[in-house]
């Protein structure tokens, strides 16, 4: 029980009315101390008899006066309002953790459902490990298409949650919680315990299904309560209601992109050269951007706008697209419109209006001489750099009717040389390091017929 | 004695924020409430301390105006005010602005931020 401070009680205003007017009708010099002696009202005290103020048996100061039984009533006064300030205080001690558990709750859920399903592994991990004892907080989900359970994300001791084979197993079908305070002799636990003394474990339930489980566990014995199993447990519950979502949306978002994957090649199929280009500038761009450690959200862009970075060519007529003779001046003019035209398209679909300046901007050269908008140097969209330089390597490399596309070292040159003044200097130098780390290599480009004019970078690539 | 003003006419409101920095009186801090908007601006002006949780939505006098009376009126610009509203209801941020406080807090807030916060003005 909460200790009280007689001075700062005696000091409320209330509390010195009543206790001054009590004081003041008995009529005899009255003295009160603090629990270490200090006076806190009237004086002397010392060649008088007290009596205690206490509450739960703890003295928390005295009162003293000339006669006893003249102080009693004061005495029992001050007992009573000590008593019921303790009780006030018990209980706003209690609401105060309530209220802290709510608001770090309720932080959890406003946040929680912003992430894919390993951050969401990772918050519920972090803020488990702060509100609860744990040497090893882990998180397993099982696996689509194996239909094992599989470590998702882990704080702690590495390999704690091999010990939980047993109990997992028993949790995934129960779809219950469990704690086990002694996982030595627990015959729910596996044999080789790996280190665990104790352990909490809870379904990751969606659906009234087990998506997988949460394992704390100390190496130490330890004694885990119902207190830290519902908290617990609710931090769980809320975390599977988000990877739930997390895993539909993901699913839903693997649906839109094939669904604008499938657009893109029907626009390519017009454009015989293209065949197999656009999923190989995908390739490319998404290896250049691994090298230059660009945001999830970037990395997401910029794979829907190297599908679609072509898609403006809907609105170039079948005698330009598939012209194998050198273009007019003319004819290029209207190559050239399908960048913008790509715009005009993606601008109707919300989804996609985050995806128009790689789109827009990819045939723009880093020395400002590029189109439609004679954009130089970093003033070109990040994700436009990356898939100019992934679309001109691929069509450097890819043959045509009437010549085969340059070899693999050759093409790379070109990039070289041409890095500065049509290229980021540094997505070839990312495009490089993908070279060096064996993501980009000459057999992983099948080789496809194409009708198209792209001569290599010093000629712009369409 | 530096000394931290509560003011907010909900009661559970304030037993939170005093239990929330109640270790601090251990440091020699005053705590005082008040419970509405004229109480609190009496007792700044009498007690002056150093911070203030000044609770939004308040009768007799709502806490803009405390605030304005105290930090433009009354020159107090020493006064640190943090002000305290509910979720849900937008913060005026260009009234807060004007009525000069310093900071402000949605509840329900975290205590442990709170104390922090508390502490660091403080200078603990
Ligand atoms: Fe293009």
């Amino acid at each position: 029980m909460a200790i009280i401070n007689l001075k700062k009680l005696l000091q409320r205003k209330d509390i010195t009315e009543l206790i001054g007017g009590l004081i003041v009708s008995i009529g005899v010099n009255v003295c009160i101390k603090d629990g270490a002696g200090t006076i806190l009202y009237g004086t002397g005290g010392d060649d008088l008899s007290g009596l205690p103020i206490t509450v739960d048996g703890q003295t928390v100061g005295w009162i003293y006066g000339e006669n006893v039984s003249k102080i009693a009533s004061t005495a029992s006064l001050l007992n009573y309002i000590v008593g019921a300030e303790a009780q006030k205080k018990a209980l706003a001690t209690e609401t105060l953790d309530k209220y802290s558990e709510l608001t770090m709750l309720y932080d959890f859920v406003e946040k929680v459902n912003a992430f894919n399903v390993k951050e969401i592994a990772d918050f519920l991990i972090k803020h488990v490990s702060e509100q609860i004892r744990a040497d090893n907080v882990s998180v397993m989900l099982t696996d689509e298409i194996t239909g094992m359970l599989e470590l998702i994300a882990e704080r702690g001791s590495v390999g704690a949650q091999m010990s939980a084979v047993g109990i997992a197993g028993i949790v995934m079908s129960s779809c219950k919680s469990e704690i086990i305070n002694d996982c030595r002799c627990d015959p729910r636990c596996a044999m080789e315990t790996g280190g665990v003394s104790s352990l909490i474990c809870s379904p990751i339930k969606a659906k009234e299904k087990a998506l997988g489980i949460v394992i704390a566990s100390t190496t130490e014995p330890y004694n885990y309560t119902a207190d830290d199993l519902n908290f617990f447990c609710t931090l769980v519950s809320q975390a599977a209601f988000a990877i739930d979502n997390a895993r539909l949306y993901e699913s839903l978002k693997e649906a839109f992109i094939k669904t604008v994957y499938t657009l893109a090649e029907t626009i390519e199929k017009r454009d015989p050269y293209t065949g197999g280009h656009t999923k190989r500038v995908m390739n490319y761009s998404v290896a250049i951007a691994e090298n230059l450690g660009i945001s999830a959200g970037d990395k997401e862009r910029l794979e829907l706008a190297s599908v679609l970075h072509d898609i403006g060519k809907i609105g170039v007529s079948d005698n330009v697209l598939r012209k194998t003779a050198k273009l007019t001046d003319e004819e290029f003019e209207e190559i050239k419109t399908h960048t913008t035209c790509g715009r005009d398209i993606l601008s109707y679909i919300e989804e996609l209006k985050g995806i128009i300046p790689g789109v827009k901007s990819h045939h723009e050269r880093f020395d400002g001489r590029g189109y439609p908008d004679k954009l130089k140097g970093l003033e070109i969209d990040m994700i436009a750099r990356i898939i100019a330089v992934a679309d001109t390597f691929d069509a450097m490399t890819s043959d045509r009717p009437y010549r085969k596309g340059l070899p693999f070292n050759t093409a790379l040159q070109e990039l070289r040389k041409c890095s500065g003044t049509q290229f980021d200097p540094t997505v070839v130098e990312a495009f490089f390091k993908a070279v060096d780390n064996n993501k980009i290599n000459p057999e992983n480009q099948e080789k496809y017929i194409r009708g198209d004019n792209n001569d290599a970078c010093n000629s712009d690539s369409r | 004695m530096p000394a931290i003003l509560i003011a907010d006419d909900e009661q559970h409101i304030r037993m939170l924020i005093e239990q929330t920095l109640e270790s601090l009186e251990d440091e020699g801090v005053d705590i005082l409430a008040a419970q509405n908007g004229e109480e609190a601006l009496e007792t700044i002006k009498e007690k002056r301390p150093e911070l203030v949780f000044l609770d939004v939505m308040m009768p007799k006098m709502n806490g803009f105006d405390v605030c304005n009376t105290v930090k433009n009126t009354l020159g107090m610009k020493g006064v640190y005010i943090i002000m305290l509203t509910a979720k849900g209801q937008e913060f005026d941020k260009e009234k807060g602005a004007e009525s000069g406080c310093d900071l402000y807090i949605t509840k329900p807030f975290s205590p442990k931020e709170l104390k922090s916060k508390a502490r660091e003005i403080l200078g603990l």
